[in-house]
């Protein structure tokens, strides 16, 4: 008897740990989340030719998730007076729905339909086939040949945002090391490792960077307490600047370096993706600059593409490098400022490789 | 004297671990510290989560809803805290929700005599249920916990370091396992304790209110996974987050069991897993195989110290099976 109780609550502990996996990512169901709202008010007729129809489908996640779906929206919204674009989203709540969400827009008539996140890709590819009088913007999808003629994939140099960032790191640490918190280890927190790294040692030869990917596969990049574990390790060894790229996880260590003695002085930390300082607040103290990809001008690009008939098929890149200074603009030396700008100049126009190859 | 004569192979270990400790701390301090105080770190809420366990199931009843005490405590502990501006009040909801959490456990399980596990595994889903769903963003704590380096203790050499330069919940930790063994080790409520986790029949015999008792430990050993969660959500970073607490309620049941549901044993267990994931991350990059490989030694460790050191654990007799008065087990 006993022996079979613990049988079945290992079982049962197993099935926890997965149901738990997937219900800590979803969220209560469509648009009853703050933020963004849906807006169907004043809604025309999808079908006709004048109305100029944006459906945004989110990954699992919802538009404020102060990540990529977030970024997304606010990047459809920020042309939709200038495009006279009118908007809705769809938040998913299971990647089981891709397709279905998909289908609610081209049901409707949709013009354009914006889908979240690599994972959407296939159930995008597979829409645009179907549906081939509908465009489609596949948001860090990136589109291997042969491409749909209507997908667009809008992708970034993760490498060049990472760069950019350990650039500054390498001008400005006073210890010589820096440190890198990471989520799993997939191409674009590598891309972003390797930028960093790379960058730093470009400005600064000697110095060292220690860096850290996440263990675990399911809750890698929703693990604050590991990120700030070892960020902390990384501060105690001597790091100053701790550079958070891996959602959640990361956000742990930034919040970490803002808690250390000295934070905004001797220590400093970077964010992620988009520009921190307005989703995390918690690492004021220490949030130097953010490694950004420009997520919402790139939607927006895109758009008025569509909206003016220009697009491509495929691969479009959006840019990336490193998001304002805010309180820290008077700490950082003005000719850091100079070395830096000037190298994210080169990253955008071509001429500075990161050291990054991809695969 | 004659607890070492007993345990010759258990001080010996710890005799020859910490030398070991200290000889790294000699020959590399900051990586050697640093290491510590992560290992540590992470063991806090395994510690914690795991002693909310030993209470439990010392008294009879399987907890597998750990996971589902500590994220609802860490969720109730950070909102109480933001909206009250007080760190006080958010570490005291903290426990306060992992004791009403450990009611509910108590109540179906002990009064309901519903089974152990399923009741655990609503708690799981109910606690992430809830929290995801109540969850709001971008609220902040007024002030960060404070950092107490406790006077003489530490300014021991590496334990001073890692231990006595703490937290309020880490040392809440720290003091509790000691306290925690020897209240069941050592006194009158820890004899009646564990007879009604070994034999409750033979206890009811002589005049024990099982159930009563089953309901109280189990319910107030609700505090520790509260603590737990607030370690997670307010010390550990500041800020909640949905399914922060990535396992370590099942971590912690693990090292219940790996500790042999015994309070030192069970710190042991989760300092040593804590510094081989120490250890894992400080090797990656440094040796040049997949990370992958290196992410598995904890593990791997453990494995193997489980089956050469730790020999066979045995659980409480009576753990998993409700008690109904009159009719034996």
């Amino acid at each position: 008897m006993r022996s079979h109780v613990k049988l079945s609550a290992v079982v049962a502990a197993g099935l926890v740990a997965a149901l738990a996996g997937c219900g800590g990512s979803t969220g209560p169901s469509t648009g009853s989340g703050g933020g963004g709202g849906t807006n169907t008010a004043a809604s025309g007729d999808c079908s006709s030719a004048e109305v100029f129809c944006v459906g945004l489908v989110t990954d699992v996640g919802k538009v404020d998730d102060k990540g990529f779906n977030q970024a997304a929206w606010e990047g459809v919204e920020q042309v939709k007076g200038e495009l006279g674009a009118q908007t809705k989203f769809v938040e998913t709540t299971d990647p089981k729905d891709y397709a279905k969400n998909i289908k609610q827009f081209t049901d409707a008539k949709y013009d354009v339909i914006v889908t979240v996140g690599f994972l959407m890709g296939d159930a995008t590819r597979a829409a645009g086939k179907q549906y081939p009088n509908t465009k489609f913007i596949g948001f860090d999808q990136f589109q291997a040949d042969p491409v749909v003629p209507n997908v667009t994939g809008l992708i970034f140099h993760e490498d060049q945002a990472g760069y950019a960032a350990g650039y500054l790191a390498g001008l400005m640490t006073k210890s010589n090391k820096i440190g890198v918190v990471l989520g799993q280890e997939i191409p674009p927190t590598q891309a972003y490792a390797a930028g960093y790294e790379n960058g730093a040692k470009a400005a600064n030869p000697s110095v060292t960077v220690s860096k850290v990917y996440h263990p675990a596969g399911n809750t890698a990049f929703n693990d604050p307490v590991w990120g700030a574990g070892e960020a902390k390790k990384m501060l105690a060894q001597g790091a100053d600047f701790i550079f958070g790229a891996g959602g959640n996880t990361g956000n742990g260590a930034l919040q970490e370096a803002a808690k250390t003695a000295g934070a905004g002085d001797k220590i400093f930390c970077i964010g992620v993706d988009l520009d921190q300082w307005d989703t995390l607040p918690a690492a004021h103290p220490c949030l130097i600059t953010s490694a950004e990809k420009h997520e919402k001008d790139g939607i927006g690009e895109l758009l008025k593409q569509i909206k003016s008939n220009t697009i491509k098929p495929g691969n479009f890149f959006g840019t990336a490098g490193i998001s304002a200074f805010h309180d820290f603009d008077s700490k950082v030396p003005a000719d850091v400022k100079t070395k830096v700008a000037d190298i994210v100049k080169k990253l955008e126009d071509g001429s500075q490789a990161t050291g990054y190859k991809a695969g | 004297m004659e607890w070492l004569k007993r345990n010759q192979v258990a001080a010996g270990s710890i005799v020859v671990l910490l030398v070991a400790a200290f000889i790294f701390h000699a020959v590399n301090e900051n990586v050697a510290t640093s290491m510590f105080k992560g290992a540590w770190f992470f063991a806090v809420p395994l510690v914690l989560g795991a002693l909310t366990g030993v209470v439990g199931e010392r008294s009879g009843v399987v907890n597998i809803g750990i996971e589902g005490q500590m994220l609802v405590a860490a969720f109730a502990a950070f909102f109480s805290a933001a909206a009250s501006g007080s760190l006080v009040v958010g570490i005291l909801v903290g426990m306060a929700a992992g004791i009403v959490m450990g009611a509910f456990l108590a109540l179906t399980t002990v009064k309901g005599l519903m089974d152990q596990i399923i009741a655990g595994v609503v708690i799981n889903i109910v606690a992430t249920g809830l929290t995801s769903f109540f969850y709001r963003p971008g609220k902040v704590l007024s002030s960060n916990m404070p950092q107490w380096d406790i006077p003489l203790l530490s300014q021991i050499p590496l334990i001073g370091d890692v231990f006595f330069q703490t937290g309020p919940i880490a040392l809440f930790a720290l003091l509790s396992v000691p306290v925690v063994h020897f209240a069941l080790f050592r006194t009158r409520w820890g004899l009646r304790t564990r007879s009604i986790g070994e034999y409750p029949s033979a206890a009811d015999t002589a005049g024990i209110d099982v159930i009563r008792m089953r309901l109280v430990n189990v319910t107030i050993g609700g505090i520790f996974a509260g603590a737990a969660g607030a370690f997670l959500s307010m010390e550990a970073t500041a800020g909640f987050e949905r399914g922060m607490t990535a396992g370590r309620g099942f971590l912690a049941l693990a090292i219940l069991i790996f500790g042999g549901w015994r309070p030192l044993r069970v710190f042991a267990a989760a300092l040593f897993f804590g510094f081989t994931n120490a250890l894992a991350s400080q090797l990656q990059g440094v040796i040049n195989i997949p990370q992958q490989f290196i992410t598995l030694l904890p593990y791997l460790l453990t494995l193997v110290v489980l089956a050469v050191a730790a020999g066979r654990v045995r659980a409480p007799g009576a753990v998993g099976q409700p008690f109904v008065k009159g009719e034996g087990s």
